[in-house]
């Protein structure tokens, strides 16, 4: 029976140890929270999807950026919710590692603020595969902040178009940023390819 | 038989072993200036929505049931309500980017709309969680508005 016992303390031991620990780590970062509230914010947003090595990733570029992007834009103009989610991820990657050194300070800032939000709406898009009308939703903030960034660090050497949905989220509009001169709507898909205009014309 | 009894034995004083883990709770005394409220204008109506139906995952100051007391549910409800906080916390919204701010205002609208939040798991827990038509309404046009006026004049 002391025999027993003795396992039984060992593993309740054990058991403390890993539960304290992972215990310590909340309130660690619940402290930190309270004390940088603006750290908080941005904390959760640094976390990398599955399967990608910070390391091992050359820097991105903003043409790899907008790939992804339209990679996604794509996915959604043929209603394909899981391709819409992998490119979510593949874009969510592509935030979290695109190369600002060279620019200013100023232009940074600029940048981080939008790739802050951008890497959000990617990371839900990634991970509501099955859910396109909550994809959707996303995908109109994301392609604001595309079109922001495309503002400060160009296309990349290539021609987009910035299209108007006059329809979606209730006559509200959204746009969105193609690679095509034809309209292909993403807001409705396959419902409504047509449906749209070209607002402006970006070179770069 | 034996065999049973030992490892309910060893279960058994597992489970009263972890009853003297406490996770940090979620509650703060301050409010901090970055509180929606001392931000943007809040009417009564809508804050008490708010802080009936989310402000225990979505703010600084959880409103503890009982069971939140004992383990493994500690534990659970802590998770749960971290989760909640990094996705949007009202205690420190006014710390978000103003581009950050005005996607919550859109994604608040979209999630009442689309009865995603508050979840039907804790809807289930908190019966004045459960919103109806003209509170959801309430909130919407609330945050919409906010949303609105940010982006036109961003
Ligand atoms: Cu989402």
């Amino acid at each position: 029976m002391k025999k027993y016992f003795a396992i039984t303390l060992a593993i309740a031991v054990v058991a403390l140890a890993a539960c304290n620990s992972s215990n310590n780590n909340s309130t660690a970062s619940q402290t930190d929270a309270n004390k940088d509230t603006t750290a908080a914010v941005h904390q959760t947003q640094d976390t990398m999807p599955a399967g990608m090595n910070m390391n091992n990733t050359t820097t991105v570029s903003v043409k790899d950026v907008i790939a992804a992007y339209l990679q996604m834009k794509n996915a959604f103009t043929n209603d394909n919710t899981n391709d819409a989610a992998t490119a979510g991820k593949n874009l969510q990657a592509a935030f979290i590692n695109l190369d600002t050194k060279t620019l200013s300070a100023d232009q940074q800032k600029t940048i981080n603020d939008i790739t802050d939000d951008a890497k959000e709406h990617a990371e839900h898009i990634g991970a509501n595969g099955g859910n396109i009308a909550h994809q959707r939703e996303h995908f109109d903030l994301l392609s604001k902040d595309m079109a922001d960034l495309v503002k400060t660090l160009g296309t990349g050497g290539q021609t987009l178009y910035k299209d108007f949905c006059p329809m979606y989220n209730n006559k509200k509009g959204a746009y969105w940023l193609s690679e095509t001169k034809e309209i292909k709507n993403p807001y409705l898909g396959k419902a409504m390819p047509a449906c749209g205009v070209m607002k402006e014309e970006i070179k770069q | 038989m034996k065999r049973i009894k030992k490892i309910s034995l060893v279960l058994l004083v597992l489970l009263i072993a972890i009853q003297f883990l406490h996770p940090a709770r979620n509650e703060s005394l301050q409010q901090l200036p970055t509180d929606i409220a001392t931000n943007y204008k809040v009417p009564d109506s809508v804050f008490r929505i708010l802080k009936t139906a989310c402000y225990d995952c979505h703010s600084n100051n959880t409103r503890y049931p009982w069971y939140s007391n004992i383990q493994p549910m500690a534990w659970m409800m802590a998770n749960h309500i971290s989760n909640g906080k990094e996705e949007l916390n009202f205690s420190e919204f006014g710390g978000y980017s103003i581009r950050r701010q005005t996607s919550k205002f859109k994604s608040i609208a979209d999630q009442v709309k689309d009865d995603a939040m508050p979840l039907w798991s804790y809807e289930l827990m908190h019966k004045d969680a459960n919103l109806s038509d003209d509170e959801k309404k309430l909130i919407m046009n609330w945050a919409q508005i906010l949303e609105d006026s940010l982006s036109a004049n961003n």
